[in-house]
């Protein structure tokens, strides 16, 4: 779908969306992050590293299973479902421990 | 390097920004929207959190709209077994990935899920 | 393609083991290539097994056309009838059903088969021109087999040679584009005809009495009484008595059973297949699992599966031969079912971590013979002298006992030279040659002691003096002196936990004998689990073919390793060395493997634990739940406050069904509970007679729960349903279908997750009557208001607080329920309402054209019908209501029941019976309790339980129950629930149908007018137009008489052409069965015209008394099947040349054309691919059929579904107005 701007130039409205979530994560480099999505292992929490093009490196310290955590993890930005980026005033992501 | 191509992207996303928050009917709509609860349902067959399997079917309030992405709080998950479940924390919906959603809705309502 | 065999059934001498017990009348399919050669084979061979001596097995790819040749040479007509295929059934069917021509072929002759192999699979087959259940038939001695349908372009290799293979039961499969795979055909069978050497019916040595029956794998079987025989006879030495002993191959040699051989990492299929003929098995296999439908990802991960005769099952090890750990070594599969264990019924998967070029030699001296790699598998390395692989690593003695483990065993030894080469770099106790614990996870332990103490059932004092139970070390002494209950211990271990038990014996050494059991030594234990990942040679706490005995004696400690890879849900765990002996005293238990994360709390006090059959689960990011654990178990050897033993076997010793039932070692047995007025209808109600001492699960109004149902022991199937309540039978799968029942074999370990949406007390039970009679049932009590021992949910609104007092018992019935106060907890204010006025009448039932009959009929019935059926007009047929989606449905329901019309007015039948019969007059009071659908439970559940209000009624009254139609749930069972014991076997039961949203009609078929009620339909919508719809409504238990009066005592009297005199019966076979209220017999029509072959012919003798159902072909059609009564023996449903999705809603769900296992409560929708006809929409007749040869199909459950060639005058196409 394409609308016009107010340059009268065409703009995919689907591609500013996806462009604006990428920006999004890329703003918020150095923070947590929660997420899960469809694929296996479903889920991740973890910091953010970096944005390379639409994937996001997250250094994770939480996923499903314990033998696939602490490496970093490169997520396609665009299968992303659902997520949660900490702020600073906001609230916190749970703390997950195997050991308690 | 990283800071360079940092700011690049800062730039260019607060150009962009301009020109979206102008335009996109959609975020508008949101924005107008934003302190209501709504239904939203996105696009996957289903989730998967710890074993825990769910439709993304979601409501509550929305707290914040941007140009890629909306959030609820707090956010209640249908789960199946566990209908009025709030997650600990807001979700944050990317735009692309609404498949439908309904606004006004009384998220203590009962209502099917299968 | 098309793939062509010649195939012959031969009578065949089937010798099935090294001490030559024998079938001298099996029955066989033979490829006709190999006839000459297995004759001659066996005539060279009278008394050792013959390897070409084996069910059929051949394969075709999908989309082949299969023609099969099938020559008879046995002297009755046979056929070969194959179930998944696709064929027309009037030449291809194997079978002479209806108004087909036959495609049998008599003595001598031939007929050709052309089957199409349109799904991958198993294509199981067996005879259908002689369905008697004695030694003259068929199928029972053996004529069965299998066309096993691979993926498109597969070839198949001969795994000892590599060679090309036309037949066989092992076979190595390849694919261009696919991993290669080990495929394992696997037949159970049971009841086939066996002698021994002497030609006479085999005798247990223990007993001196007549053996179990036979019970095997692929026509063998090793019974632990001739292994015994041979310690008695000292041709092994007599310290090695034991019961798993008889498992050992160092003491005796491999088995005569199956054994499947693999390498480590072998992607590998068992193809389940049960040939015939009586029994519902529970395939077991060690160390591995696989998903429950193979077809799709979300399903169930499961490591036993109940089969019930004439079904078959894919059984996929994920990851391989050797699981997730890599283990390798001897794993044992068998039918979990003890007795059925130690008759015989069980192999083993030899997994090895060494190329096997034919060079090497099992300890013993016999050779090993080659195995090929797989073509596209790394090959396994050479075997060295100081590597020689399994098993030739073990220090084990041929001739004695498995050796110990290694350091697993406190106080026990190191490794040798040899073992520490074969070890992992970081052996330690319990894990020494695989790593199990993969990476680098949590650790987490536990002690835990096996003890004896005696254990009391009830209030009665029913007691089991030798209650036998796991127990954590540190509880030991309180549970002994009583200050905790005994339950079955439950752990609650989080995922990703690397688990390490520390497992003392503290048995004492012998079983006392009594009048259940003879004195038994149990010298040696161990703590056997299922589901995790664990070393199987020093860890599986067994003692099978050349692993190590990985058990303990009496005050040793042993530590077993297993890794949580997963929520795996909950594990069930046993010994298995003594199992036969003593897991009927309560020797099991369970661990849940809950998500990651969670933490575990004591419901009523919030302490933080780590056990308990009731905990609540807390979880920072998933819903907290309560967690509830039932396990339920048979042959419970009990005695009465004054020490008289509860229905004791003939002899100690024997497995003839003795004992009773508990649930996590409790009853409160019915009997028990009747009021001052003696009316069964309060049975259930606390009011009267207090709450059950069976658990009590608590919660509160919108806890999100999980039950674990669990079979801790011992033989039979069960059927466990819940009142008012319904999950996802795939519980990954939000796709699943909905369920308000599940069959549980032992072993068998099922998840149910659900919310309880509303206050109030839930009825579960385990509900077939026997079972519910002696008491299987209980109550989940959800609470609306705080109370003092149940801690909130720490993520839910808190409970108000408590203003009203809680109920008490009165000893009175509580007063009518008022379901117009409220509504079901889904429905919205305006929903649509559709009203039903039922009544239950008592009326004769005619079963058949032969005057069978049951004069004592209890019928729902809409009032309309009534005065048809009470004059005669209307031979009554269940009770079938629909209801749309979205619908609220108002059924009132009155009784018309007179006691006079009951026949056994103390409530004592002598017929069909059930165990510990009693004083229970007969209720004038009738409920109907649906399944599946919406309603508030304290109103509208069709049953007076706990402290609810009452839900029955009695003469002069009636109710207005209000069910709300949530989804389109299909098929739900009917039954009426105020007398379970003197009402559901006479016919008080039916069935809704929940239909489409938007249904416009149901019409008759032949009219097309509206109907209300009525088992065939059709159902029309305006988006999918108009489909048929059969409702099949199968039952058992009937009580029958003839025409002259005479009661019939089925089975027996229905075996063709006769029983044996001394035949033993279960209580739970008793019974006249059929569908829809009516039985054709085949008896009846055997004394008409004695030919087998012509039984099922409509041609010879008209159409049967059970429906006939009618379409035309390409009708789409769904068949709407119930189960509501009432025995505990489950069937299996099949239909002809048609199948379906094995999840109806899920389209990844794998083909069938089975219902396994049918137990009372069970409800399926069953949508015809294809529609009527099946894919390729063939006319024809063809059978809808039970698969149990013994007792169900010559009993008469059975029927036709016609499918015309022509427009019939009677039947209007679907699309005419």
């Amino acid at each position: 779908m394409a609308t016009t701007n107010s340059n009268s130039q065409s703009v995919d409205i689907n591609r500013l969306h996806d462009t604006a979530l990428v920006n999004h994560f890329t703003e918020n480099i150095g923070r947590r992050a929660f997420v899960l999505t469809p694929s296996y292992p479903f889920m991740f929490i973890g910091e953010i590293i970096d944005v390379m093009e639409d994937m996001v490196e997250l250094c994770v310290e939480t996923t499903h299973f314990s033998q696939l955590e602490n490496r970093n993890w490169f997520l396609h930005i665009h299968n992303i479902e659902v997520f949660y980026i900490e702020t600073p005033d906001g609230p916190c992501i749970p703390e997950l421990r195997d050991d308690l | 390097m990283k800071s360079i191509r940092d700011s690049r992207k800062r730039r260019e996303h607060n150009k962009e920004r301009e020109d979206i928050e102008i335009e996109d009917l959609l975020v508008r709509r949101f924005q107008r929207l934003q302190g209501e609860n709504i239904l939203i349902i996105t696009e996957t067959a289903q989730l998967n959190l710890l074993g825990q399997t769910f439709r993304p079917i979601f409501c509550g309030p929305i707290v914040d709209v941007a140009a890629g992405h909306i959030t609820l709080y707090p956010a209640t998950i249908k789960i199946l077994n566990a209908p009025f479940f709030q997650f600990p924390t807001p979700l944050s919906i990317p735009l692309e990935k609404i498949a439908q959603f309904t606004t006004n809705f009384d998220c203590n309502m009962r209502f099917p899920l299968v | 393609m098309i793939r062509r065999f010649h195939v012959v059934a031969i009578p065949i001498r089937i010798v099935v083991n090294n001490f030559g017990d024998h079938n001298p009348d099996g029955r066989m399919y033979v490829l006709k290539e190999n006839e000459e050669k297995v004759r001659k084979l066996v005539r060279e061979n009278p008394f050792t097994p013959v390897e070409l001596v084996q069910p059929l097995t051949i394969r075709a790819n999908e989309g082949d056309v299969v023609e099969i040749l099938f020559e008879n040479q046995l002297p009755f007509a046979t056929g070969m009838h194959f179930q998944e295929s696709d064929y027309d059934p009037r030449t291809s069917d194997g079978s002479n059903a209806g108004f087909n021509p036959s495609s049998l072929a008599e003595c001598g002759e031939t007929v050709l088969y052309t089957i199409h192999a349109t799904t991958e699979g198993i294509h199981f087959f067996t005879d259908m021109g002689n369905v008697s259940s004695t030694e003259e038939g068929s199928s029972i001695q053996g004529l069965f087999g299998a066309l096993i349908v691979e993926r498109r372009g597969s070839w198949w290799t001969d795994p000892v040679t590599g060679g090309p293979i036309e037949s066989g039961a092992f076979a190595d499969i390849h694919n261009p584009f696919l991993p290669s795979f080990r495929e394992y055909a696997w037949f159970f069978n049971d009841e086939m005809e066996v002698n021994d050497l002497t030609g006479n019916r085999p005798l247990n040595p223990i007993t001196n009495q007549e053996a179990e029956s036979f019970h095997g794998v692929n026509y063998r079987y090793e019974p632990l009484g001739n292994r015994k025989r041979l310690i008695e006879e000292g041709v092994v030495s007599p310290e090695l008595d034991g019961e798993e002993v008889h498992h050992d191959s160092w003491v005796f040699g491999d088995p005569a059973t199956p054994i499947l051989r693999g390498y480590r990492g072998d992607p590998a299929v068992i193809r389940l297949i049960h040939g015939a003929s009586k029994e519902t098995h529970v395939f077991h296999y060690h160390v591995h699992q696989w998903l429950r439908d193979p077809s799709n990802e979300r399903s169930e991960v499961i490591d036993a599966q109940s089969i019930s005769p004439q079904s078959h099952y894919d059984v996929w090890p994920l990851y391989g031969l050797g699981s997730l750990q890599g283990a390798i070594g001897d794993v044992i599969i068998h039918c979990h079912l003890y007795p059925h264990f130690a008759a015989g019924m069980w192999g083993i998967n030899r997994i090895f971590d060494t190329l096997q070029d034919g060079s090497q030699c099992y300890p013993n001296g016999i050779p090993i013979a080659p195995l090929q790699p797989l073509p596209d598998r790394p090959c396994p390395p050479k075997p060295t002298v100081e590597r020689p692989g399994f098993p030739n690593f073990i220090p084990g003695k041929v001739g004695c006992k498995a050796p110990r483990p290694p350091l697993g065993i406190v106080g026990g030894r190191e490794m040798t030279e040899l073992e520490r080469n074969a070890a992992v770099p970081n052996a330690r106790p319990g894990a020494v040659f695989v790593d199990s614990c993969i990476g680098n996870p949590v650790v987490v332990e536990f002690n835990v002691s096996l003890i004896e103490l005696p254990i009391i059932y009830n209030r009665q004092g029913w007691n089991d003096p030798k209650g036998r139970i796991y127990v954590l070390d540190e509880e030991i002494d309180n549970v002994l002196s009583g200050k905790i209950e005994p339950e079955p211990l439950t752990l609650h271990i989080p995922a990703s936990s690397c688990i390490r038990m520390n497992f003392t014996n503290r048995l004492p050494h012998v079983l006392d004998g009594d009048a259940f059991q003879l004195v038994t030594r149990t010298y040696e234990n161990g703590f056997h689990v299922h589901f995790v990942k664990f070393d199987v040679l020093v860890a599986d706490a067994a003692n099978v073919g050349w692993n190590y005995d990985s058990s303990v004696l009496p005050g040793e400690t042993i530590r077993y390793e297993w890794y949580a890879d997963t929520e795996l849900k909950a594990f069930f765990y046993h010994d298995h060395l003594f199992a036969v002996s003593h897991q009927q005293h309560g020797v099991f238990g369970s661990a849940v493997i809950q998500p990651r994360f969670s933490r575990f709390f004591d419901s009523r006090t919030g302490e933080e634990v780590f056990h308990g059959t009731q905990v609540t689960v807390q979880h920072l990011l998933i819903p907290d739940y309560r967690d509830f654990s039932l396990f339920i178990h048979d042959f419970a050897l009990l005695f009465d406050k004054d020490g008289c033993p509860i229905q004791p076997p003939p002899f100690p010793g024997s497995e003839e069904d003795p004992g009773v039932f508990g649930v996590n070692y409790k009853n409160e047995p019915l009997q028990f509970r009747l009021g001052e007025d003696c009316d069964p209808a309060y049975s259930f109600s606390s009011y009267v007679s207090g709450d059950p001492v069976t658990p009590m699960l608590m919660a509160y109004e919108g806890d999100p729960i999980r039950i674990r149902l669990i079979q801790g022991a011992h033989e039979e199937s069960h059927s466990f349903n819940l009142h008012g309540l319904r999950w996802q039978l795939e519980r990954p799968d939000n796709d699943s279908i909905l369920t308000s029942q599940h069959h549980i074999g032992i072993a068998e370990s099922f998840t149910l997750e659900m919310v309880i949406p509303r206050a109030g007390d839930y009825l579960w039970a385990f509900e077939d009557e026997e079972d519910v009679w002696l008491g299987t049932w209980g109550l989940i009590r959800a609470f609306d208001q705080e109370v003092e021992d149940l801690i909130p949910l720490s993520d839910r609104p808190l409970p108000p607080p408590r203003t009203l007092p809680l109920p008490e018992v009165t000893g009175k019935p509580p007063e009518l329920a008022d379901p117009q106060c409220s509504l079901p907890p889904l429905a919205p204010l305006n929903a649509p309402i559709r009203r039903y006025r039922v009544v239950a009448v008592q009326t004769p039932i005619v079963y058949n054209k032969y005057g069978d009959h049951d004069p004592f009929g209890i019928v729902f019935a809409l009032e309309e019908d009534v005065e048809d059926i009470l004059c005669g007009r209307k031979n009554p047929e269940p009770l079938v209501l629909r209801g749309n989606q979205g619908d609220l449905v108002e059924v009132t329901l009155t009784s018309m029941l007179e006691f006079e019309k009951f026949p056994f007015q103390d409530g004592i039948h002598p017929y069909p019976p059930v165990k510990e019969q009693a004083f229970y007059p007969p209720s004038l009071r009738i409920s109907l309790h649906p399944s599946l659908l919406d309603y508030d439970v304290t109103t509208s559940s069709g049953n007076t339980v706990g402290f609810n209000p009452d839900q029955t009624v009695g003469p002069g009254e009636s109710i207005t129950y209000r069910w709300y139609v949530f989804a389109n749930v299909g098929t739900c069972a009917m039954w009426d629930v105020a007398d379970l014991r003197n009402h559901r076997s006479f016919g008080a039961f039916g069935a809704f149908i929940a239909e489409p949203r938007f249904t416009s009609n149901y019409l008759d078929p032949e009219t097309l007018q509206p109907i209300r009620t009525g088992t065939s339909a059709i159902i029309e919508h305006p988006l999918f137009g108009r489909f048929r719809e059969f409702v099949l409504i199968m039952h058992d238990g009937v009580r029958l008489v003839d025409k002259n009066g005479k009661v019939i005592i089925d089975p027996l009297a229905g075996v063709i052409p006769q029983a044996e005199p001394d035949e033993e019966v279960d209580t739970y076979d008793f019974g006249s069965r059929g569908f829809n209220y009516r039985s054709e017999r085949l008896i009846n029509r055997y004394r008409e015209h004695p030919v087998l072959a012509d039984l099922f012919s409509s041609k010879v003798f008209g159409d049967p008394a059970t429906p006939v159902f009618e379409a035309y072909p390409g009708d789409p059609v769904f068949i709407r099947l119930a189960m509501p009564s009432e025995r505990r023996r489950s069937h299996t449903f099949h239909l002809h040349g048609h199948n379906w999705k094995f999840d109806p809603r899920d389209i990844d769900s794998r083909v069938i054309s089975f219902i396994g296992h049918m137990v009372p409560g069970d409800a399926q929708d069953l949508p015809l691919i294809g529609g009527a006809g099946g894919t390729f929409n063939f006319p024809g007749d063809y059978l809808y059929r039970s698969g149990n040869i013994r007792w169900d199909i010559e009993q008469g459950m059975w029927g036709i579904f016609r499918v015309h060639d022509c427009i019939q005058h009677h039947l209007p196409r679907l699309e005419d107005s």
